[in-house]
């Protein structure tokens, strides 16, 4: 920033601004790894957090990413998602209706995953539950191309393990803000910090990269609400919309 | 309420910390710009706060902008946090701020953290990492330290950094201190009050709340890498203010029974309802800056009936502490109302 640099502190500026390709090779692929191998990073829990306030209760998100079978990863693959949804449309939205707390759901197939994100109002594990109950069948043609699928079809008959799987696919949702993700950590690890706390904030960027090599997916903050607060039968209600 | 000698130890050590002082001047927020306004409540707002100011009536209105450190060096293009002062002149002839910063939280619960904090926040020598040190910074996959700004010789970073380590409670607003930029504009900037009130509706409904600017302009900040200019922000202003109005909207968040109330140090879930109170036009950067905003006092209990103080104590000590400081620069007190340090209870 300042004018008296000498060479070797410009080059170490630029290392750490505007790095050549040669220094992101070797800081993804030599110091990552070696980072992740002296302080391991376990794979934070996806899914929205258990909350009892009633804000926190409403407009959860869900982010499922199936990732789809060795044989699906290809444009034919892709395409018999694509037709697995289309053609048990009637039925999802019939089922997402009966559901009843579900505010938008969406089916997106990006790269070699099928993806479902919506979002719903109450417990999670009772969305899935009705889902899947409501839903039937249909969404044993989306699960039997992905990987993991075929021990759960039927999907009806099989809603716990169903549950505890798409449990484990949907993705981590990092916290609106950069503490709370350091508490995730800790929660999930054990805090080791003495008494008096003697943290470190500056390996935040560490703890970051490190968590991310262990969630390579994951959804950024709680997202935007435009009217935050209320669930899907109030806004019926207030809009007339019935029931 | 604070003691009295509570509130001027703090204001005492504030001033203590800084590298130069002018006693006629505010201990911190020393930098800033008066602006004319004017507010216009949403269709909404009286049926969730009967203060005066959100009846929808046009309310006359002066901002003061400023940089949050003290002293009286200018330094606009620094990354650091920024104020938003709002004194809303009532039609009754009573008065009542708004006062909120760049900042969405506080690094101190009361006054005891407060005072802890001010022991560390000392201007201390700073200079340039060396460029081994940075190495190892970047092979400790951490960011290494900023070079210091031009003619930067000190700051107080290193104790900022050293009390956030020890109290879990301070991180996040040091944490998102560090990161917050300088505004290319001081109305490109979102304001927050920190603090929570507790405001009460038509139908009796007291429900506690968060009050947030958003600038309809939109949020942006210089780039970090390029030489910051010490002095821009009051005549960027004055030109866009001579051009065409610029407005802010005021944000009400609404807490929930188990949300942090008197605790500014933690924020409140994203996902709490959110009510549009009212716009705020800025009109013009008067000339008479004495009058528009260095001589005005604010304080964050200058309230009116349908707004209360939280049980915040750090809502509580800025009260006092902002009506020692008023004293001791020699500040006007509010003209438009009676209210005064002991009136607060």
């Amino acid at each position: 920033m300042a004018n008296d640099e000498s060479w070797l502190d410009r080059f170490v500026n630029k290392l750490h601004k505007k790095p050549k390709p040669w220094f992101k090779y070797f800081g993804a692929y030599i110091l990552v790894p070696i980072w992740a191998r002296l302080t391991p990073v376990k794979r934070l829990p996806g899914g929205a957090r258990p909350a009892i306030q009633p804000g926190d209760n409403v407009q959860s998100m869900m982010n499922l990413i199936m990732p789809l079978k060795r044989e699906n990863r290809s444009p034919i693959g892709r395409a018999k998602a694509a037709l697995a949804i289309a053609e048990n449309r009637d039925q999802i939205f019939a089922g997402l209706d009966n559901v009843g707390t579900v505010h938008f759901a969406r089916f997106v197939i990006v790269n070699d995953n099928i993806c479902m994100f919506s979002f719903y109002d109450g417990d999670f594990t009772n969305y899935i539950r009705d889902f899947i109950a409501t839903i039937g069948g249909a969404f044993n043609d989306v699960v039997k191309l992905v990987e993991g699928g075929d021990a759960l079809i039927p999907c009806e008959e099989n809603v716990e393990a169903f549950i505890q799987w798409i449990h484990e696919h949907d993705l981590y949702q990092v916290p609106d803000t950069p503490t709370d993700f350091l508490r995730d950590q800790e929660d999930l690890n054990g805090d080791k910090a003495v008494s008096p706390v003697n943290d470190d904030l500056t390996l935040l960027p560490r703890k970051l990269v490190l968590q991310l090599r262990a969630n390579a997916n994951v959804s950024l903050g709680s997202g935007y609400r435009a009217y935050p607060g209320f669930s899907v039968a109030q806004v019926r209600k207030k809009l007339e919309l019935g029931w | 309420m604070v003691d009295a000698s509570v509130a001027r130890r703090l204001v005492d050590e504030m001033i203590f910390n800084l590298p130069k002082h002018d006693p006629g001047q505010r201990p911190v927020h020393t930098i800033g710009v008066g602006v004319d306004a004017y507010f216009t409540a949403s269709d909404v707002a009286h049926k969730y706060c009967i203060a005066e100011h959100f009846s929808g009536e046009r309310i006359c209105a002066k901002v003061r902008f400023s940089n949050a450190p003290g002293g009286p060096e200018q330094h606009d293009g620094r990354s650091d946090v920024r104020g938003m002062a709002t004194r809303f002149l009532l039609p009754s002839g009573a008065a009542t701020d708004l006062i909120a910063t760049t900042l969405r939280e506080f690094f101190a619960r009361d006054v005891d953290d407060f005072s802890k904090f001010t022991k560390l926040d000392k201007h201390e020598p700073y200079q340039r990492e060396s460029p081994w040190r940075k190495i190892l910074d970047l092979l400790w996959l951490k960011v290494p330290r900023r070079d210091p700004y031009p003619g930067e010789k000190t700051n107080a970073s290193a104790g900022i950094l050293s009390y956030a380590n020890q109290h879990r409670f301070a991180q996040l607003a040091v944490f998102e201190a560090k990161m917050i930029g300088a505004p290319v504009s001081y109305v490109r900037a979102a304001y927050h009050a920190i603090h929570t009130f507790i405001v009460e509706g038509e139908n009796g409904v007291r429900r506690p709340v968060r009050f947030s600017w958003q600038p309809v302009a939109g949020v942006r900040n210089t780039d970090p890498d390029a030489l910051p200019d010490d002095d821009y922000l009051r005549q960027e202003l004055d030109h866009r203010l001579k051009r065409w109005p610029v407005r802010f909207v005021l944000m009400m968040t609404i807490g929930e029974a188990g949300d942090a109330i008197d605790d500014p140090t933690r924020p409140w879930p994203a996902r709490r309802v959110r009510v549009i109170m009212g716009t705020l036009t800025l009109t013009g950067v008067p000339k008479d800056q004495a009058t528009a905003g260095e001589r005005i006092s604010f304080n964050p209990w200058r309230l009116v009936r349908g707004i209360e103080p939280s049980g915040d104590p750090i809502l509580r000590a800025r009260r006092d502490a902002y009506e020692v400081s008023r004293k001791m620069r020699g500040g006007t007190a509010c003209p438009f109302s009676n209210w005064s340090c002991a009136d607060g209870e």
